[in-house]
């Protein structure tokens, strides 16, 4: 077991970390769950915008924190993480794919529709506590759909 | 306070008070005093011999494989024989309590068992089974076995093998002492929502629950990487992916698994927690949380996860039929390929869980038709199996008897397991005990091949064969128990009985849980036949040494050292020629050769971290548990400080000097040449024989 690379300093992955790089991937997932924890109390954005520019900032800081924190990249080196990362792309799609056309079935045969449908309107349940109204399942009237 | 507890809580012990020590509980009193008579007998034991240098020194800060391996072993069968007293309690508790003239003793109406108390058993029963005994005896044989069969000296990352062993430790520690000290999850091992919120269960058995998997999670992984790492990095020059012992391939494929859903789990457990510490609203009935997700999180590791234990089992099976059979694993190709399918088809087919649901035809559809799918893998590894064995000359001894018991068991839960495949099917089963004898019959496959790979590894191991006699009666005795137990069970499925009933309503299934009772006592017997063929095998086990080769028939790579295993594996890196090296070099006549120089290897420090960082983890689950901040605080602390203390620390290893090894292999070579049926064996020069390579090379580098 005499390899080189005994010492894991020499290691590349080591070798590319910075600390500008950490504080950089620390600083831009902060600052985007800043912006989304804003959006959520503010309330300044309707439930399904809320659901899209919460989601494009989960995707940003997903690939910041890959970049800057995980330094997965393509280059030759690191021949291993790009091999991780092609299982790992098809497991995403799989995962969050299925897992959304399941729900998306499954309410349609659970879920009150006229209640799901009202809940990407918030107007209809301006009477509602702020922030509760968006999620189905949540009154009674929704749970005897169930 | 974010959630309302329940019950007092102070700064000092948290939820943790007298009163939750069950000493009033007719069953764990006695029990606890039992246990704590055997600790001090034991622990008496070990300073009255002065064994504690030893002990720790050689065993409890190790960093070698094999050792941390026989510990994974140890803790699972340990925890296997806690998982089989839960099932001789259910079993116990149906056979009593059935129909309204049952009588009741200890408080319970019916039975012996209270429902709170029947519920904790078996959630304890089926959580032990799957994540502290068969999870730890397969990644015990993985650690074991996988570093020689590649002809490498140790693990990728040595310490980060004993971290895993120390935490899976941990969480076996964590689920022991929710026996004594308050008590277990009541509602099944995967727990639903919304039961498992803090106003439903509002013990402290749900956090015991989730700490103790999550800790199972943490230390899989650590082992998943680290195996996965030792097979890609670590092999002997000349053994190419093409070159692999299927063992190899098995828990390749089951470790990318163990990687990648594990996860999934850690994040479901990370939001339940956050439901019952912080008050969060992921999984409750209202407020936005959403129950069902639950179950989907769940089972998004749940049904990787039983591929996980089922494919190392199937790698165990391919190496033990060949080596019996005489003959090399017919469809070698074929086997990687199948089990790499069913890795990758395990992502495929979680819902097959929830069909119940309501997600409706289409999806029910699409999962159904995926979950059959994996029996095209499954069924070319049971016909290259049965064509290993065809022709072939079958020596039928224990370890070939566990490995066809496997195989039957198999189909058996293989079939039952397409049926309950078809959604329409399922709808009729769901819940009901056919499900339960289904899942059965598939974890003893588990089970039969880990009996199987006791018997086929432990000389290899310990250097001398365990006692034939006895490992066949506790087959026979195992195999006659499963028999009665499961079979009732099926029948029962079809009669409608649900599962986890702590009361029968129907006293016409008197009759078949009598036999499953009956069967359960068996399966007792072979228990008793266990131990007693552990005792009878030390004791003869100067009669029954064995050399580098124990069955004379073996094929793969692990069987070239000598047995026991130094702790170096190989003085000299063994080069590899053919796909079952072992077998093509006894054909060849180059199986006697030994390395005529020897050269400075380099080895791991042990270390007292692991077990340190181990402990550390315990504190924190039971902190944690018991919400016991301060202690939350200052044993995560510690963990932090003393990783980082390691980290930059380091291991710089040490040196076995060649004259050392040369000493030590001449002691082994001595020790087996005084075993009647071995060979003597001859120093070759350069490392190479004829045309063939049988070393690595002295000038190569690697």
């Amino acid at each position: 077991m005499s390899h080189g690379a005994a010492d894991p300093t020499m290691h590349p992955e080591v070798q590319l970390s910075t600390s500008k790089g950490y504080f950089l991937g620390f600083a831009i997932s902060a600052f985007l769950m800043l912006v989304a924890t804003f959006l959520v109390t503010s309330h300044s954005v309707p439930p399904f915008g809320l659901l899209m520019v919460i989601s494009v900032c989960a995707g940003i800081a997903v690939i910041a924190q890959i970049y800057f924190l995980l330094h997965i990249d393509i280059s030759e080196h690191n021949i291993w993480n790009t091999v991780a990362l092609v299982l790992f792309i098809p497991l995403f799609l799989i995962t969050i794919g299925l897992t959304w056309w399941m729900f998306s079935q499954l309410y349609l045969r659970t879920m009150d529709m006229s209640v799901m449908s009202s809940a990407m309107q918030p107007a209809v349940h301006a009477s509602a506590t702020p922030g509760m109204a968006a999620m189905p399942g949540m009154n009674a009237h929704t749970d005897s759909g169930n | 306070m974010l959630v309302d507890l329940p019950g007092g809580w102070s700064p000092l012990l948290g939820r943790l008070a007298w009163s939750q020590i069950p000493y009033a509980n007719p069953i764990l009193a006695p029990l606890f005093v039992a246990v704590v008579i055997g600790a001090i007998i034991v622990l008496g034991l070990i300073t009255y011999y002065g064994k504690w240098t030893y002990l720790w020194k050689e065993w409890l800060t190790t960093v070698d494989h094999k050792k941390l391996g026989v510990m994974y072993i140890i803790i699972g069968l340990v925890m296997l024989f806690r998982g089989f007293i839960d099932g001789l309690m259910i079993r116990t508790q149906q056979v009593w309590a059935v129909g309204p003239h049952s009588s009741g003793v200890f408080g319970s109406l019916h039975g012996y068992l209270t429902p709170f108390h029947f519920g904790q058993v078996y959630s304890a029963h089926g959580l032990i089974m799957i994540l502290l005994a068969a999870t730890p005896l397969l990644v015990g044989f993985m650690n074991i076995i996988v570093p020689i069969q590649i002809g490498a000296r140790d693990m990728a990352y040595p310490y980060l093998n004993a971290l895993g062993l120390w935490i899976t430790a941990a969480a076996a520690a964590l689920i022991m002492i929710s026996l004594f000290v308050g008590d277990f999850a009541h509602n099944g091992w995967f727990e639903y929502a919304p039961i498992f919120e803090m106003q439903y269960s509002p013990g402290v058995g749900v956090d015991y629950w989730i700490w103790t998997l999550q800790l199972v999670a943490l230390g899989t992984t650590l082992g998943g990487i680290n195996i996965l790492a030792t097979i890609i990095k670590m092999r002997a020059p000349g053994m190419s992916w093409g070159k692999l012992p299927i063992f190899v391939w098995a828990s390749l494929s089951a470790n990318v698994i163990a990687l990648t859903s594990f996860p999934a789990l850690q994040v479901a457990l990370g939001l339940v927690a956050a439901d019952r510490y912080l008050g969060a609203h992921f999984f409750t009935a209202g407020m936005g949380g959403n129950l069902m997700l639950y179950t989907n999180l769940f089972w998004i590791w749940g049904h990787p996860e039983v591929y996980f234990v089922i494919l190392p089992a199937f790698g165990m099976m391919s190496e033990i039929f060949p080596t019996f059979s005489e003959k090399p694993l017919f469809g070698y190709i074929t086997m990687v390929l199948a089990s790499m399918a069913i890795a990758g088809v395990s992502w495929l087919v979680w819902l097959h869980h929830f069909f119940t649901m309501g997600a409706g035809p289409y999806v029910n559809t699409a999962f159904s038709v995926a979950t059959m799918l994996v029996g095209i893998p499954t069924g070319v590894k049971v016909f290259n199996w049965a064509f290993t064995m065809y022709r072939g000359r079958l020596t039928f001894n224990a370890a070939m008897l566990w490995a066809i018991g496997a195989l039957f068991l198999l189909l058996i839960g293989g079939m039952t397991g397409m049926m309950l495949a078809i959604p329409a099917i399922n709808y009729m089963v769901h819940n009901s005990v056919f499900v339960v004898a289904h899942f059965h019959s598939m974890l003893l496959v588990i089970v039969y091949a880990i009996f199987g790979s006791v018997l086929y590894w432990f000389p290899k191991v310990f250097g001398f064969k365990l006692d034939e006699f006895w490992a066949k009666t506790m087959f026979w005795l195992f195999s006659a128990g499963t028999a009665l137990v499961f079979v009732p069970m099926y029948m029962l499925g079809f009669m409608g009985m649900t599962r986890r009933l702590e009361y029968v309503f129907n006293t016409g299934w008197q009759p078949y849980l009598d036999v499953m009772e009956f069967g359960i006592v068996v399966y007792t017997l072979s228990v008793l036949a266990f131990f007693i063929l552990l005792y009878v095998s030390v004791r003869d086990h100067a009669k029954n040494r064995v050399g580098a080769d124990a069955w004379g028939t073996s094929r793969s790579l692990e069987w070239m050292t000598h047995s026991p295993v130094p702790f170096y594996n190989f003085a000299v890196l063994p080069h590899i020629n053919e796909r079952d090296e072992v077998a093509w070099r006894r054909q060849h006549g180059i199986d006697n050769v030994r390395p005529e120089h020897y050269e400075d290897i380099h080895m791991p420090n042990n270390t007292g971290v692991a077990i340190i960082l181990g402990g550390l983890t315990f504190v924190l689950g039971f902190a944690l548990t018991w919400r016991i901040w301060w202690l939350c605080i200052v044993s995560l602390l510690a963990i932090i400080v003393l990783m980082i203390v390691r980290s930059f620390r380091g291991d710089p290893g040490y040196i076995i000097t060649g004259a050392e090894l040369q000493r030590m292999e001449e002691e082994a070579y001595r020790r087996e040449a005084q075993i009647a049926d071995s060979h003597h064996s001859h120093p070759v020069s350069g490392g190479v024989v004829g045309n063939a390579m049988a070393y690595q090379r002295n000038d190569s580098s690697k």
